[in-house]
């Protein structure tokens, strides 16, 4: 455990990047360990952290009309909607929303595109590249199915750095057997899809 | 803003120009230097935009805010500063109470004026990440300090306005 005299002197600058998430490598730990064991600098953080906040409590002032015309932004409304929007971003569309009615409803159809967009059903994947065990009956949501798809694809692709890297060396936590045995099987519903013999280290497999 | 991208000046002004309006209202507590601010950094942009390059357009855009911000306040002699104009007020979207606005209010004038009590470098660096919104990456680019020097202008700076705000808020 850190103890204050282990920290630099600028411990209280590195609670404001803490704050801000700016700190560099290196730096997060020995401030999260610090701050577990050091009560004036928890104190301290939540002070920072109140300045913080009101600080950027305060109203986004409207530049007169002449100087800048107020936009309608359909990206920013997207980014809004998602929430992905910086602070400052965001209640500058707030308050834009407050007081435009054609952005409203833009706002209220971009919603009902993303609700449709949403609401399209998962599709399970061929049974084939479905571990028995883990087979499910239900629809998955379509974002789930693409997080799947692509965690499927990256350990396919871990699976087979993996192998040609260290071709000699076994597999501990993959079932090289299991993978092999969907592969043949692919390969016999699939026309043209070609068995690639499995690498194993020592031994012989079926 | 994409960064590949060379914006036309209307999207700057319309994207940016009420950010730049915020960011010198907050530097100089005044309205007419604030409108001045923006005038003028828009008319560095349109010039500007006839040979900017793509490449880091909000570095590029605000190095031209705080350049701009520098000479008008070298030119200008120090002008008092004017009450919150109204516009504070009627920005408060969420219909509060009474006690609620005028505490907001109170809040508000009271973070101001602190802010104008704070050093141009250490005011400058905490606006440009608490009201602007930019990270420590981009005030570095934006200011030409380093990023060191942001962080440690951002700290004190915050840590003095904490000192002169009336605690717990």
């Amino acid at each position: 455990m850190a103890t204050m005299n282990d920290m630099p002197d600028h411990i209280d600058e590195l609670l404001t990047a803490y704050l801000d998430g700016e700190l560099r490598p290196g730096e997060l730990q020995l401030v999260t360990v610090h701050l577990d064991g050091c009560s004036n600098c928890i104190l301290a953080f939540h002070e920072l952290k109140e300045t913080r906040a009101a600080l950027r409590s305060l109203p986004m002032l409207r530049a007169p009309e002449s100087l800048v015309p107020h936009g309608h932004d359909e990206i920013q409304l997207s980014a809004y909607l998602d929430g992905e929007l910086p602070t400052t971003e965001y209640r500058l569309v707030f308050d834009h929303l407050q007081e435009c009615a054609d952005c409203r409803a833009n706002l209220h159809e971009l919603d009902a595109a993303r609700t449709a967009i949403r609401s399209l059903p998962g599709l399970d994947p061929p049974e084939f590249l479905m571990p028995a065990s883990r087979r499910v009956e239900h629809k998955w949501p379509a974002v789930q199915v693409r997080v799947a798809a692509v965690a499927a694809v990256a350990a396919v692709a871990a699976l087979v750095v993996g192998v040609r890297s260290f071709p000699n060396t076994a597999p501990v936590s993959i079932d090289l057997d299991s993978f092999a045995n969907r592969h043949v099987a692919r390969a016999s519903v699939e026309p043209g899809f070609q068995v690639i013999p499995a690498v194993h280290s020592g031994g012989s497999h079926p | 803003m994409s960064d590949d991208l060379i914006p036309t000046w209307e999207d700057v002004a319309r994207s940016y120009g009420r950010k730049i309006y915020n960011f010198a209202y907050r530097l100089t507590g005044n309205r007419d230097d604030a409108s001045d601010l923006v005038q003028e950094v828009l008319l560095r942009v349109r010039k500007g935009l006839a040979s900017y390059t793509p490449g880091s357009f909000e570095g590029w855009l605000w190095r031209i805010t705080r350049n701009a911000f520098l000479d008008s306040v070298r030119k200008a002699k120090r002008r008092p500063t004017s009450p919150l104009p109204d516009d504070d007020r009627i920005s408060l979207v969420s219909s509060p109470s009474p006690d609620e606005v005028l505490a907001s209010v109170r809040l508000s004038e009271d973070i101001q004026s602190a802010l104008l009590k704070l050093p141009l470098d250490f005011r400058e660096c905490v606006v440009l990440c608490d009201v602007v919104g930019l990270s420590y990456e981009e005030i570095a680019n934006a200011v030409d300090i380093p990023v060191g020097t942001v962080r440690s202008r951002i700290h004190r700076g915050r840590k003095m306005l904490r000192g002169l705000l009336t605690w717990p808020l």
